[in-house]
């Protein structure tokens, strides 16, 4: 349930994103609003290249509006920072570096000792489900697990909120039903704020509390639904295809 | 038998074919033509070869001279490879350094080291400083643009994943940069070898006493046709070698990214 008095993690005020280079000028994110709520796992599903993956770069600090400002944890996005936790759809890992030393990175940054820093990475290594590969590198690894390393990395560092950019867009059907699973328990596990991003009917259905529909770009909010069935869910139960029906006919046509 | 040992096994067992073959051609040219007026055969070189491996040729044997010429080759390479790797980084990262090397760079590259025997004795004298900087100098161009590349070729998006993760920009540096540019400086590093070691002969035209150049030189002063194939052998041999152990360094540290030979 929606509890009025938690927290406001993130907020978008009127953001707007217009990238400009010599000769094109591409009008990206639209008036952009948006409240995330602590512990919240909101979902942004919308048509594909609408703009999604700017709206969650900016939300990270990882571009910047062109108006408008966002803020996260009570703080305005002005750039990168371990607080926002990011996990890519490209896996984006340090390929010299193995599952532990990539995992341990945000710590080893922080100048938490080694001992320490171990510890807390095995845990989230286990968590994620990778334990005894703590010494592959990322190239022995496949594109399921690969991922898993990149959830594992994001979450060690403790970030207060996680971004998420369709981590699973590039894994195969079976390998993409399984990380869900994986990550709704990694989630009840350990309870983040996350915006994960989307353009999947079913994956935003499963996986949210808040499905936020977006326009065809440039974007913007153009409707929200509150899921409110029990997890883990079916995709086979009554109310999960009621919902994703609904939501499937509301949302823009792909360009 | 273990794939890649059968694998090993095979590609050398080709090489030994290969250089059977290329023995027997020229054993024939020599020996059924009119190139045997003026060239030894296989059979005569590599007697001579090692002959010499135990009687001097001048002041020393084979390996003497190959000491000597290694003698001068590695503190050159050293000490420009070092310098190269530096620099190259250091152009990459900070524009200004970029501004004021580049177009010095630019025209003294294409020049080739031998070109600078003259002003290198001028400058340097006729002793080895003057082999160090021709050796230097070879090396220094292949390194440095390679380690430059290197740097250039840093994966942008891993530098914004470090910064997410709290990297400042030295440890963007140590931690993104550096390792993705050192399958480059290895490939600079492994070029620069061979320049350097290009320079064996060129460099001891510059009055030398001994070295595997100077073996060359003198045979061809005195018409030494054995000689001077000798002299080839020992630099492709230990150029050879030199290389396969650059590989062998490489592999050891870059196991997580095997590139080919």
């Amino acid at each position: 349930m929606m509890d009025e008095k938690r927290k406001t993690m993130i907020s978008c005020e009127s953001v707007d994103k217009t990238f400009t280079t010599k000769t094109t000028t591409n009008h990206v994110v639209n008036k952009f609003n948006l409240e995330v709520k602590e512990n919240e796992f909101v979902v942004l599903f919308g048509p594909g290249q609408c703009g999604k993956t700017t709206v969650l770069n900016l939300m990270a600090g990882l571009e910047t509006p062109t108006e408008g400002r966002i803020i996260v944890n009570d703080k305005e996005v002005k750039g990168p920072d371990p607080e926002r936790g990011f996990v890519y759809q490209t896996l984006a890992l340090f390929p010299w570096y193995t599952v532990m030393q990539n995992v341990e990175y945000g710590l080893r940054m922080k100048g938490i000792k080694k001992a320490e820093r171990r510890e807390k990475a095995k845990y989230y290594i286990d968590l994620v489900g990778l334990g005894g590969f703590e010494d592959s590198f990322p190239n022995q690894l496949s594109g399921g697990m690969q991922q898993r390393v990149g959830i594992a990395r994001a979450y060690c560092n403790e970030p207060v909120v996680l971004f998420m950019d369709e981590p699973f867009g590039h894994l195969d059907a079976q390998t993409r039903y399984l990380m869900q699973d994986e990550i709704v328990k990694i989630w009840e596990k350990e309870k983040r704020t996350v915006v994960f991003v989307t353009n999947n009917i079913e994956e935003a259905v499963f996986l949210a509390d808040r499905v936020v529909v977006l326009t065809n770009c440039p974007t913007t909010v153009k409707c929200e639904y509150v899921i409110d069935l029990p997890r883990p869910r079916s995709y086979t139960d009554p109310k999960f295809l009621a919902l994703r029906s609904e939501i499937q006919s509301v949302v823009d046509k792909t360009l | 038998m273990p794939k890649k040992l059968k694998e090993s096994l095979t590609k050398a067992g080709c090489a030994v074919i290969a250089f059977l073959v290329f023995g027997l051609l020229w054993g024939a040219l020599t020996n059924f033509t009119d190139v045997g007026m003026f060239m030894p055969g296989p059979i005569e070189t590599l007697e001579f070869f090692f002959d010499h491996f135990v009687e001097k040729i001048g002041p020393g044997t084979i390996p003497y001279h190959a000491l000597m010429s290694l003698k001068r080759i590695i503190p050159a390479y050293i000490g420009a490879s070092a310098v190269g790797v530096v620099l190259g980084l250091l152009m990459a990262m900070y524009w200004p350094v970029d501004a004021i090397v580049r177009p010095i760079f630019s025209i003294v590259r294409p020049i080739p080291p031998v070109a600078w025997i003259p002003l290198a004795i001028l400058w340097f004298g006729i002793n080895d400083e003057s082999k160090y900087f021709l050796i230097a100098l070879a090396t220094l161009v292949s390194v440095l643009q390679n380690a430059y590349d290197g740097a250039k070729a840093a994966d942008q998006q891993l530098v914004g994943v470090a910064k997410m993760l709290g990297a400042n920009d030295k440890n963007v540096f140590l931690t993104v940069v550096l390792p993705g540019a050192v399958p480059y400086i290895f490939a600079g590093l492994q070029l620069g070898l061979n320049a350097a070691w290009g320079q064996v002969v060129g460099s001891e035209m510059i009055r030398s006493v001994d070295g595997l150049g100077w073996i060359i030189i003198r045979g061809t002063d005195n018409n030494n046709v054995l000689q001077e194939l000798a002299g080839i052998v020992m630099i492709g041999i230990l150029g050879y070698i030199l290389a396969a152990a650059m590989r062998f360094a490489e592999n050891k540290l870059v196991r997580w990214n095997k590139r080919g030979t």
